[in-house]
């Protein structure tokens, strides 16, 4: 029987083109016992491999090894016998990937000597040393160079590998492989070099080969393949290709069996936390406990209980040394001055409260630990902090590093894979589309959410001008269904870290991170869950940076503290706002959707905020969960649950499934799944999905709950419920976590609203609406703002203290073009000594750059240069263009009179200069132009809304304002019009779309029918203004208008930019 | 006088000279490389209709009654010269400013063509006539009149000392101002010149420098600058209209001699020589090519009834009997299809060769011999099937293609192929040589057990007595011409006397054979035998 024991997977990155996956179930098909997967320099897919030939029933053996490239470029095929020999693997790979460029790097015979032990090495295909050898050498060379394998790996694990794929010249060296292996009494080993388990996605690979060589497919030539003999081959047609040598067949067997690892052996140990006084790691963290309950629970009963039965189950799972860890960096982050939030199911947890890892009090939300942590599921918690996006961030992770050292520490991969725009991008350049093509089709791919059955492909590819009839356009169609979702190259992901008691690069190669100082594992966070590797994400949350710098200003300029976990708790302010949905710029709870929904909830306790923070989500929105739950929140429905085992699962959300939790639990109930199968279940329905993978899980769960005795329409809703939730549902420790973080931006809105704002407009960009819509919102709560000013305002916005109370200056790194450096130096100067005049501010900044000047003369910043001459906005422009052109070295000294010598930055010429400054043969920027100069230069105006400036003639064409529609009567025929802040197709929504349009009132939305929209595609998408008429609708206080006649409404040449199409 | 001469919308007027009758109607054209072309000029009518510059063709094809052309060059080209003949029709100094625009001078016109209005009028209807579109503009200087001639339509004539207050009210972008200053004017909000006249000097030339102050003075009407008179054409084209349609080659040649030796003169006058000749021929339409004509109308290709040929040299030639002893062998490789009616033949020139023999070097034929000696031969076995075979990049065996010859390169050019790519290189060429069949023979084989075993071909049945493969190669997957073949190498046994190869005579009784299927035909050749 045949074994395949050389194959490569795309995680050979442009050198295969399926999934371990896929190749696995193809050797199953055709009925091998065992297959082994030698990736170029990595074991990338090793996990996945494993875990889907774990799946097989029956299960198959997964053999892990690589091809690991050596000094000329040839490669080692080495398969792994041993754990030793695996760890040795790891480390050479690490060792040749930590001295090299990203994708490059080989590894030196002495460091192979060093680190062969427990691995098999074979002589390899066309890549390999033997065939290096021949065409070198000729037959002596290659002899040798088996000897040398010999003498590096030991006689007895060294194979002369032979491979078919009907090629000449392959042949020949089969041909000489079986005369050095008689000579040298090694084994013969037939392989098929696999790298594809499809013989159709040979044409795959050949696009890869393109991209790698930066050729086209008519210019790669021999670069390609030969023929499609490279896929997977059954036993049986590699018995006959070998039948002349039946012994190189039967080795592949007996190989399979000395080979004894798999990654179910990998070793893994988490690190322990070094306990100061000798104690115990389990003391240590009662200690910290007891520190925290006291803090923060005092004298609850209740939650003392708690905690006892959570640290018994973590003294009995030996989980305390990961708590510590965990406890250790938001200690480190406190210490630091860094805000630090854990969410995800650890917010489940009272002891991770009480160690101030969360802020959410689990005991009195009622969370269920054992989402968090259990006996049975025999897997490691799941800790995720969040941290200020940014420096502070990066503090952590370094910490993280210094801590575990280089190799002892990593952040998880972030496999990059192929999606619309990159998959068209670059097979459209292997089929050699010009530039024009391939630009017009990446924009093209994927800009909406929704897609009707015209936005499918084939109309994409109409619309661009190419025919699908044409070959071509047609392999180029088939290809980027083909390519879709296969790994392309590895990232980092942008938090996760993996740590290890020992030596990580002995458990998984790590390789450099593009940044500075970090390394990276050859994994993603997914594949080191299942590989039953801890750890902890650090993920950076835009909010925590704006939550930190707004505690901050509280602090300094209000002299308040405030901390997240002791914020006011019912405060009657945050939930007015968030009844009226008054809620831009608050976190979670800001968006279009979140808008319309709120009004119905009408929260008025934090968990309606946890409900609201999961119920609008695509989950339960297309499971349709989320009109009933509303429905049975304001009495309108009974509330009632799928089926009667279900209701105590679902009592809590009204018979409603809303949270992750919830899912799982139903599957565990009706379908009779364990733990692990319903953990199984989230992942399979999680980010990285695959159809077949949905279809597996869904037959299993209908077949539990037939045998249950559920059928029918009944199973078939659970089935919807849980199969369209899965993705996009929260946990509901997740969602406490969340609402907490939209309770604590609510509530500062609504108290501080300046300190809230500089800090909005200073973590830019960020959340759901753009700098020109916040600072319109804050207006409208009161909030004055002051313009740019080279003389006030620092690179971030900032406070000023008025008599009227607090402004916000609107700092310099809102003027577009303007360079950090150049403000800095501008504010340095200033504390100086004052600018008398633009030139003078040009001659004391001679690096600052010509659009740079022009910019800030443009909007309005250097107005306020003189305090004795006030300018206007083209007087500066004026100003500007004479400071730019200086003169001559020989007479720079020269002033206005003719008089040398006598130094102009001196100040002797300032009366003139400030005459000067103040005359303009130019005259004043009109409104308009005001407005267009702000929209271009800095995206914002603190001036008036574009439309109060048109309002009289709007009332004329009875065009309403956005307050004025919550007067109306439901059903009323309303124009109205503003610019447009958001436009929206959500998939969620059958074709719909939804624009907000602001105008100097609020916000008005309006809903535009698919027919609609596809009659005025261009008048909606292209127009930053629109004028609507239609039916208002005002459903439980949702305001809206339903779109019946649209029309661009052209009043100003301003633009301050749309949220759109997400 | 100065007269501003433009022409307004060039790209599509240069289009509607070439096809008259699309005057009035909605037209656009696009520009780019099939399929992914884009709207870059649309008329009036068209952008009424929905048409907007950048839009695809796809899209702009969807508006009815909207006829798109592509964009010419020849067109444009041919345009452009007629408005330079325009010019010279008035007056013998003229500048080509751009393009779209001409500058006249009228001085000293008056006593023949009248008044600055008659002259101006009279260009406008010239224009006309040559099927163009004119803006004409006379001022006392050429700047004011340039502008003009951009601002306002039909003939106009600023009398001198009201430049300054015609041109007023025009907006700066007619100055055609660089980018930067143009953007400077912008943010300043000096949109007139007017405005911009308004401006004190002074200041304006701090600002701006020298540019601000010419057009400071061009607002003011008070350039002063002279006209670059433009000189003949320098082009190396010759053409000729012919009063009877030419049919026989003789005549032809003797014609084609004269424009020849024109040519060279002219080349020779400014020490240049041929790299290439450009002909074109119009030809007689005739019933039948008429219908083929509008089909090429249809699919925008050439312009029906002529006949285009190009003849690259190996090296820059000169001599005038040489290149029309080419020129006659390629009329007579493939001559036109139809009586010529009009004879333009252009040169793209090169420095002439220059060489210096070594004195004990070896002689090499003439290089301008030899090219005639190949055209000769092109003559006899086609075009296609003459040059230097260049074996091409790809896995399909004995894929190659006819290319041209060239000049030996010289040492220092040749690629140096490294140590160890050598290497590869004389290991791979180690074995026995194989000789092709071109093209290859049929055959018809017999298969037991997926191995031939029976192989029919040149009318002989041969037994095959030993096999090796099959070696599958396959690929241009991508393509319409997507191949696949199977190779075998069979020793073959011929009962009654076997292939007899022509030029060896013997038979053989026994040989060595490479043979293949095409896998995507279904059948069997004999690639090529062993020696």
């Amino acid at each position: 029987m045949y074994t395949e024991l050389h194959a490569r997977s795309a995680f050979s990155f442009l050198e295969g083109s399926s999934m371990p996956e896929e190749l696995i179930r193809v050797c199953a098909e055709r009925g091998m016992p065992a297959m082994a997967l030698l990736d170029r320099d990595g074991v990338y897919g090793a996990p996945q491999f494993h875990l889907a030939a774990k799946k097989l029933k029956p299960p198959m053996r997964a053999h892990v090894g690589a091809e690991v490239t050596a000094e000329d470029g040839w490669r080692y095929p080495l398969l792994v016998e041993t754990r030793e020999g695996y760890q040795n693997l790891c480390r050479l790979i690490t060792r040749m990937k930590m001295r090299a460029k990203k994708g490059e790097g080989h590894v030196l015979a002495d460091e192979m000597k060093e680190s062969c032990h427990g691995l098999v090495c074979l002589t390899g295909g066309t890549e390999g040393p033997l065939a290096d050898a021949l065409v070198c050498g000729g037959l002596d060379e290659a002899e040798k160079r088996v000897r040398e394998l010999c003498e590096t790996f030991g006689h007895w694990n060294v194979y002369v590998e032979l491979q078919r794929h009907f090629c000449r010249d392959e042949e020949a060296r089969n041909q000489a492989a079986v005369m050095i292996a008689q000579k040298l009494k090694l084994p013969l080993l037939t392989t098929n070099g696999v790298s594809h388990a499809q013989v159709k996605q040979r044409e795959v690979l050949d696009v890869f080969t393109c991209i790698r060589h930066h050729r086209t497919l008519s210019t790669a030539g021999r670069l390609l393949s030969r023929n499609c003999e490279r896929h997977l081959k059954s036993p049986e047609e590699m018995t006959r290709l070998f039948a002349d040598l039946p012994e190189a067949i039967a080795n592949t067997q007996v190989l399979s069996a000395r080979l004894e690892f798999t990654l179910e052996n990998l070793g893994y140990q988490f690190p322990d936390y070094t306990v100061p006084d000798g104690k115990s790691p389990m003391a240590f963290l009662r200690d910290r406990v007891a520190e925290g309950v006291v803090k923060r629970y005092a004298e609850n009963e209740a939650a003392k209980k708690q905690i006892e039965r959570e640290l018994a189950l973590i003294d009995k799972l030996k989980l305390a040394g990961y708590f510590l860890i965990v406890w250790d960096i938001v200690r480190y982050c406190r210490e630091k001055n860094i805000l630090v939030q854990g969410r995800g199911s650890a917010a489940n947890s009272a002891v991770c409260y009480a160690l101030g890892i969360t802020s959410v009090d689990s005991v009195k939300m009622d969370l269920l630990f054992e989402r968090f942590l259990s006996e049975e599921r025999g897997e490691w918690p799941d800790i995720d902090l969040d941290l200020p996006s940014g420096e502070e961030r990066e503090q952590a992770i370094q910490y993280v590093y210094e801590r575990y050292g280089q190799l002892g520490a990593a952040m998880t991969a972030n496999v990059i894979s192929y999606r619309g725009k990159s998959a068209a991008r670059e097979i459209g350049k292997a089929l050699s589309f010009d530039e024009e093509t391939l630009s017009r089709l990446s924009n093209l791919v994927g800009t909406w959410g929704y897609k009707d059955e015209r936005d499918a492909l084939d109309r994409q590819f109409r619309d661009a001008g190419l025919d699908l009839k044409n070959m071509r356009i047609r392999k180029f169609f088939e290809l980027c269904h083909a390519v879709q979702d296969l790994p392309r190259h590895l990232g980092q992901h942008c938090g996760g870290m993996v740590v290890c008691q020992g030596q990580l690069d002995s458990l998984v190669p790590l390789e450099p991170a593009t940044m500075p100082g970090r390394t990276v594992v050859q994994w993603d966070k997914e594949d080191c869950a299942d590989m039953k590797i801890v750890k902890v994400d650090l993920l950076g949350l835009g909010m925590m940076a704006v939550l930190r710098d707004t505690m901050q200003m509280v602090r300094d300029v209000h002299r308040t503290e405030i901390d997240l976990w002791k914020l006011p708790p019912d405060d009657p302010a945050v939930y007015s706002a968030l009844q009226k949905a008054d809620t831009v710029g608050m976190f979670q709870v800001e968006s279009r959707a979140q808008m319309s929904c709120l009004p119905r909830m009408n929260p008025k306790d934090f968990y309606d905020i946890v409900v609201e923070v999961a119920i609008v989500r695509p989950g339960p929105i297309m499971g349709n969960m989320m009109n009933p739950y509303l429905k049975r929140r304001q009495g309108r429905e009974k509330p009632e649950s799928l089926h009667p085992s279900l209701e105590p699962i679902l009592k809590r959300t009204l018979g409603v499934p809303l949270f992750q939790e919830q899912l799982l639990r139903m599957a565990m109930v009706v379908a009779d799944f364990t733990g692990g199968e319903a953990e199984e279940l989230r992942r399979a329905f999680g980010f990285k999905r695959s159809e077949a993978r949905m279809k597996d899980i869904e037959i299993k769960l209908r077949r539990g709950m037939e045998t249950k005795g559920i059928i029918g329409e009944v199973q078939d809703k659970i089935v919807q419920s849980i199969t369209s939730f899965a993705l996009f549902g929260f946990p509901e420790s997740h969602a406490a976590s969340f609402a907490l973080l939209a309770y604590a931006s609510a509530y500062f809105k609504c108290h501080y609203l300046a300190a809230f704002m500089v800090a909005m407009l200073n973590n830019q960009p960020m959340g759901f609406y753009n700098p020109a819509t916040l600072v319109k919102d804050a207006q409208r709560h009161g909030l004055k703002f002051k313009p740019i000013d080279v003389t006030r305002s620092e690179w971030q916005c900032t406070l000023e203290q008025t008599a009227q109370g607090f402004v916000v200056r609107i700092g310099m790194r809102y003027v577009r073009g303007l360079r950090k450096e150049t403000a800095e130096q501008i504010m340095r100067e200033r504390r100086l000594r004052k600018f008398t005049s633009i030139d003078e501010l040009k001659r004391r900044i001679p690096n600052m750059q010509k659009v740079e000047l022009r910019a800030l003369a443009e909007v309005g910043a250097l107005n306020f240069l003189s305090e004795e001459c006030r300018v206007h906005r083209r007087n500066a422009l004026w100003q500007v263009e004479r400071a730019l052109r200086r003169p001559g070295p020989l007479l720079e000294k020269v002033n206005n009179d003719g008089d040398a010598n006598i130094p102009i930055a001196s100040g002797m010429k300032q009366g003139t200069e400030l005459s000067e400054l103040a005359e303009s043969p130019l005259l004043r920027m009109t409104t308009e132009e005001r407005l267009a100069a702000d929209s271009y230069g800095t995206g914002l105006t603190v001036g008036r809304h574009p439309l109060a400036y048109h309002r009289e003639n709007l009332k004329k064409q009875r065009i309403r304002t956005a307050i004025e529609l919550t007067k109306l009567a439901n059903g009323t025929q309303v124009r109205v019009a503003g610019e447009v802040i958001a436009r929206q197709r959500p998939e969620t929504a059958k074709g719909f779309v939804f624009l907000s349009l602001e105008d100097e009132t609020g916000i008005a939305n309006v809903i535009v029918t698919p027919q609609l929209f596809d009659q005025d595609r261009t008048v909606v998408v292209n127009n930053p203004y629109l004028l609507i008429q239609g039916k208002l609708q005002n459903q439980d206080n949702v305001i809206s208008v339903k779109a019946e006649r649209m029309q661009a409404l052209l009043i100003t040449r301003a633009e301050f930019g749309s949220h759109d199409f997400h | 006088m100065f007269a501003g001469v433009f022409c307004e919308n060039f790209l599509l007027q240069a289009v509607m000279r070439g096809e008259p009758k699309l005057q009035g109607r909605a037209l656009t054209i696009v520009e780019g490389t099939p399929p992914l072309m884009k709207v870059v000029a649309a008329n009036e009518a068209a952008q009424r209709a929905g048409i907007r510059i950048g839009m695809p063709k796809t899209t702009a094809a969807q508006f009815l009654g909207v006829e798109i052309r592509a964009r010419s060059t020849a067109l444009e080209k041919n345009a452009h010269e007629a408005l330079l003949d325009l010019g010279w029709s008035i007056s013998p100094r003229i500048e080509e400013t751009a393009t779209d625009m001409i500058v006249v001078d009228t001085a000293g016109l008056g006593s023949i063509l009248g008044s600055e209005e008659e002259i101006a009028r009279k260009l406008v209807e010239r224009g006309r006539a040559c099927g163009l579109c004119l803006n004409v503009a006379v001022a006392a200087n050429v700047e004011t009149a340039l502008v003009a001639a951009r601002g306002f339509s039909g003939a106009y004539v600023i009398a001198a000392g009201e430049e300054a207050a015609r041109l007023s009210e025009l907006h700066v972008s007619m100055l055609t101002p660089s980018e930067e200053t143009a953007e400077t004017l912008e943010r300043w909000g000096v949109r007139t010149c007017g405005a911009l006249a308004a401006l004190p000097v002074l200041k304006l030339s701090e600002r701006l420098g020298q540019e601000g102050v010419r057009l400071h003075t061009v607002v003011r009407g008070k350039g002063s600058r002279a006209i670059v008179v433009a000189e003949a054409a320098h082009t190396f084209e010759e053409e000729m209209e012919l009063e009877d349609a030419v049919e026989e080659l003789e005549p032809l040649s003797f014609l084609l001699g004269r424009l020849l030796d024109q040519l060279c003169a002219r080349l020779t006058a400014r020490a240049l020589a041929v790299q290439m000749i450009r002909m074109r021929f119009e030809l007689e339409p005739t019933p039948e090519k008429a219908i083929e004509a509008q089909k090429e109308i249809v699919r925008e290709k050439n312009l029906p009834g002529v006949y285009e040929r190009e003849l690259q040299l190996p090296v820059p030639m000169r001599n005038a009997k040489m290149l029309l002893k080419l020129v006659r062998l390629r009329l007579q490789a493939s001559p036109p299809t139809a009586a010529i009616t009009k004879i333009w033949i252009a040169t793209e020139a090169r420095p002439a060769r220059v060489m210096q023999n070594g004195l004990f070097l070896q002689s090499f034929p003439d290089v301008e011999k030899l090219e005639l000696t190949i055209a000769r031969i092109a003559n006899v076995v086609g075009q296609e099937n003459v040059g230097v075979a260049e074996i091409m990049d790809t896995h399909r065996a004995d894929a190659f293609r006819v290319a041209n010859f060239l000049p030996a390169k010289e040492e220092s050019e040749l690629e140096i192929i490294d140590s160890h790519d050598e290497k590869r290189l004389r290991n791979k060429l180690q074995g026995m040589s194989c000789r092709v069949f071109r093209p290859p023979l049929m055959a018809k084989v017999e298969l037991q057990n997926e191995q031939p075993v029976c192989v029919f071909f040149a009318g002989q049945r041969g037994e095959v007595i030993a096999t090796a493969g099959p070696w599958k190669t396959s690929g241009d997957w991508w393509r319409e011409d997507v191949w696949e073949q199977e190779e075998w190498d069979l020793e073959i046994v011929f009962r009654a006397g076997g292939y007899v190869e022509k030029r060896d005579g013997p038979r053989q009784e026994r040989g060595l054979y490479r043979v293949y299927r095409d896998a995507k035909r279904g059948e069997w050749f004999i690639r090529g035998m062993y020696d």
